[in-house]
């Protein structure tokens, strides 16, 4: 469904991704990984339209970014790790002018659908701007769920959310793909990685230094029972030997 | 002091990541100083030199100098009410600030200083040159700059002390979390009511004074002076300090401005707290609960699609921002400024208002250019931190720089059409150019609305923090040069109608072979105009990035 191929994104001298390859099929869950400046985010603004790659190709769908935007977009939904809305509109009309935009068919029932899971149906008429963190990365979830994408892309799912509402994403990613859907995402939270992910791909200053299931990371690193904070952690430091030498 | 000059040191580094927007910026200051300077000079002079002035050319320049810091000091008055808010109470730093080992107090003093460098700063500047200028035409003594100069410092720092009072108060009276809204709207309408209340005053009329009648004016000014008021003291410590002198008023000045900034620091780190915890009270209150169906006024714009919602979407955004809304008045104060002003000229001579109505034609242009800077230029740009819902969205950079113009289009053209025929009407021009004006009226609307939206597309500013801002920027000066060869190339085409029906009235027909040329030359132009910045603007949108970085 994604598929990300030798993409390259350089500003000025820094090249913040180098070369990276991935494919995330319909009904798999692949979490980025990496520590801070690795280019998880850079990565996946090029797959969301928000960046132009300066090398490679990203396909949703089939459907080229460079070539066919509006088909490829039509097709991903996208949850920031920063979610900045509209401040002067309420969480219902966001969702309506988002629906509008989509051309989503009985928006108004999916909306509301959208804000119950979410647990948003008594603040949706209140402005956004009176929102919490935690209440403004619910609504952007509905928003980017609220045309049923094939493919959804998530930067820092958890960031601000309380427990119940990250049990609920987590949740909701796993049946997203267990349905079907394709799901990306980037997260600091290896906890989350382990739990949702079905592949990591390990990221280190803009480059694929792992990829592979937890098992096949566990191989690589010659332990049987190795948790992914300690794969991360290991594979990591030898990223930056390697790099240092 | 350490807090100063963290906040010094972060904007020499902001300097030094873009040095071509400061040499930009220093150019442009150089060339107002020097420009001011001149003009004061030559000002001074003539006064000096009037027929029959003698002694009274003194107080002129000293009432005259009294009258400039007052109209700085209410135009500080107005900027500060809704920058102290931001400043004092808004800023992203102050948590930051306040966790430091420092005192609130001192906090609040360096969120002070802010204040009234962001309010007073350009008054000031543009004082500076005055106060030089007429130092060096009265061949003052080297302490006149000194003095001079603090108290010009002191000066702006009462508007800026009394406006940050007047914030503090509006916090704890405005309803909880609309304090900046009411304060933006109470600035904007009050600037508002005050250009069109300068300018029902019509001071052309002093131009019809006679030579006498304009002498007892001048005398009478000379000796207008209310010593109660700060700008007094200002001009009065500046004319001592001409001669030398350290007058009473520059220390009364100095005293009271410092007593005062430094109590506001003080009251605003009590106050804080209190309407801090206010403010939050806005989140709590319970509201309606239930899916509202949309208003009825959406379902045809809805209808138009992804473009149609944009407009909804923007029009909620525009009734409910009072930084948008807020720019409607400055444009119907703009408009009442204009309209005013030509009405006034409307004189017995059918000739003369032909003449006027003539001009009518250039100026909506320029008008026009003025309005459209203010409302279509920003329009892309306000998407803001938001872009990202459309960027991600299967929607092209056209489309949304389309459905932007469209928004925009209706208010702009009934602007400038209506204006165009109410000052016809009211002038009473020839039919020739009483069909011209609204013609005119409504192509440059259509232009300026094009290029506004356009260019504001090319260069947009998702980081601004109000409309006004957004076109301090390359884009915005783009725009108002081509605005104004727009308005000079129409002026032109127009000049041939207007010159042949001041010559002869009644021997030029739209209808005529020369009255379609020139309404097709203006209508191509406008489409020109119109169409070919917004394309330009949405290829320069569609390789815009988000979230660089």
């Amino acid at each position: 469904m994604i598929d990300v191929r030798r993409l390259v994104k350089t500003y000025g001298r820094v090249r913040a991704v180098d070369d990276v390859s991935f494919r995330v099929q319909g009904g798999e869950v692949v979490a980025l990984l990496g520590p801070n400046g690795a280019g998880k985010s850079t990565t996946i603004k090029a797959v969301t339209g928000l960046l132009r790659p300066t090398g490679g190709t990203v396909s949703v769908g089939g459907h080229a970014l460079e070539r066919a935007p509006l088909e490829a977009k039509a097709l991903l939904g996208y949850v920031p790790d920063r979610p900045y809305l509209y401040q002067k509109l309420t969480g219902r009309e966001l969702l309506r002018f988002l629906a509008r935009l989509r051309r989503v068919g009985d928006a108004e029932a999916k909306a509301e659908a959208w804000l119950a899971h979410f647990d948003l149906q008594r603040s949706a008429n209140e402005l956004i701007e009176t929102y919490s963190h935690g209440m403004r990365q619910k609504l952007t979830f509905a928003a980017a769920l609220l045309h049923d994408p094939p493919a959804l892309v998530i930067d820092e799912p958890m960031v601000g959310l309380d427990p119940r509402a990250a049990h609920d994403v987590r949740h909701l990613m796993r049946q997203r793909a267990d349905e079907g859907g394709a799901v990306l995402l980037t997260t600091h939270s290896m906890e989350v990685a382990e739990a949702v992910a079905d592949r990591v791909l390990l990221l280190h200053h803009g480059r694929v230094v792992a990829s592979g299931t937890m098992e096949e990371l566990r191989r690589r690193v010659g332990v049987e029972d190795a948790t992914l904070e300690a794969i991360f952690l290991q594979l990591t430091e030898e990223a930056a030997r390697e790099a240092a030498a | 002091m350490i807090l100063l000059a963290m906040r010094l040191r972060g904007a020499l580094n902001a300097l030094r990541r873009s040095p071509l927007r400061a040499l930009v910026g220093v150019i442009m200051l150089g060339g107002i100083f020097v420009g001011v300077l001149a003009a004061t000079r030559r000002g001074v002079r003539f006064l000096e030199h009037y027929p029959g002035i003698g002694s009274v050319a003194g107080a002129v320049e000293q009432r005259s100098l009294e009258a400039l810091f007052t109209v700085l000091m209410v135009a500080v008055a107005f900027s500060v009410l809704t920058g102290a808010i931001s400043t004092l109470y808004d800023s992203t730093d102050l948590p930051f600030l306040l966790s430091l080992p420092v005192g609130p107090a001192r906090v609040f003093g360096l969120k002070v200083v802010e204040t009234y460098v962001n309010s007073a700063l350009l008054p000031a500047l543009f004082t500076v040159p005055v106060l030089v200028g007429l130092g060096l035409e009265r061949g003052a003594p080297p302490g006149y700059y000194l003095i001079a100069m603090a108290a010009l410092l002191a000066l702006y720092a009462l508007p800026v002390a009394a406006g940050a009072l007047a914030a503090l108060v509006l916090m704890r009276l405005a309803p909880a979390g609309r304090a900046k809204e009411v304060a933006t709207a109470a600035s904007v309408a009050l600037a508002a009511a005050l250009v069109l209340g300068m300018r029902a005053l019509r001071p052309e009329r002093l131009s019809n004074l006679t030579p006498e009648q304009f002498d007892q004016a001048l005398t009478r000014f000379a000796q207008w002076h209310v010593s109660w008021l700060p700008s007094a003291w200002g001009s009065s410590a500046v004319w001592r300090a001409l001669s030398g002198d350290v007058s009473v008023d520059a220390l009364l000045l100095a005293v009271v401005s410092v007593a005062l900034l430094a109590g506001v620091a003080r009251v605003a780190a009590l106050a804080y707290r209190a309407g801090w915890f206010r403010s939050l009270d806005a989140a709590s209150k319970p509201g309606v609960v239930g899916a509202l169906p949309p208003a009825r006024w959406e379902a045809p714009l809805a209808r138009l699609g992804p473009a149609g919602g944009v407009v909804v979407k923007d029009l909620r955004l525009l009734a409910r921002d009072p930084a948008q809304w807020s720019q409607l008045l400055v444009l119907a104060a703009l408009a009442g400024v204009y309209f005013i002003s030509t009405a006034s000229l409307a004189a017995q001579m059918q000739s003369f208002r032909d003449l006027v109505g003539a001009l009518n034609l250039m100026f909506l242009g320029f008008l026009m250019a003025g309005v459209g800077i203010r409302t279509a230029f920003p329009l892309v740009s306000l998407e803001g931190e938001g872009f990202w819902l459309l960027r991600t969205a299967p929607l092209r950079a056209r489309q949304m720089v389309f459905a932007k113009f469209w928004g925009a289009l209706p208010v702009m053209v009934l602007l400038g059409g209506g204006l165009g025929v109410a000052v016809a009407g009211r002038l009473g021009v020839a039919p020739v150019l009483a069909l011209a004006s609204p013609i005119a009226g409504v192509c440059a609307g259509l232009a300026a609305t094009g290029l506004g939206v356009g260019l504001g597309a090319a260069f947009p500013r998702f980081d601004a923090t109000s409309p006004a801002e957004v076109p301090l920027s390359t884009g915005g000066l783009l725009y108002m040069a081509f605005a104004l060869i727009y308005a000079a190339l129409t002026t032109l085409l127009f000049a041939f109608p207007a010159y042949r029906t001041l010559r002869a009235p009644g021997s030029f027909h739209w209808g005529s072979t020369g009255g379609v040329v020139v309404l097709a030359a203006v209508a191509a132009l406008t489409l020109l105009w119109t169409v070919l910045p917004l394309l330009f603007g949405s290829a320069r949108l569609a390789r815009y990035e988000s979230g660089r970085g």
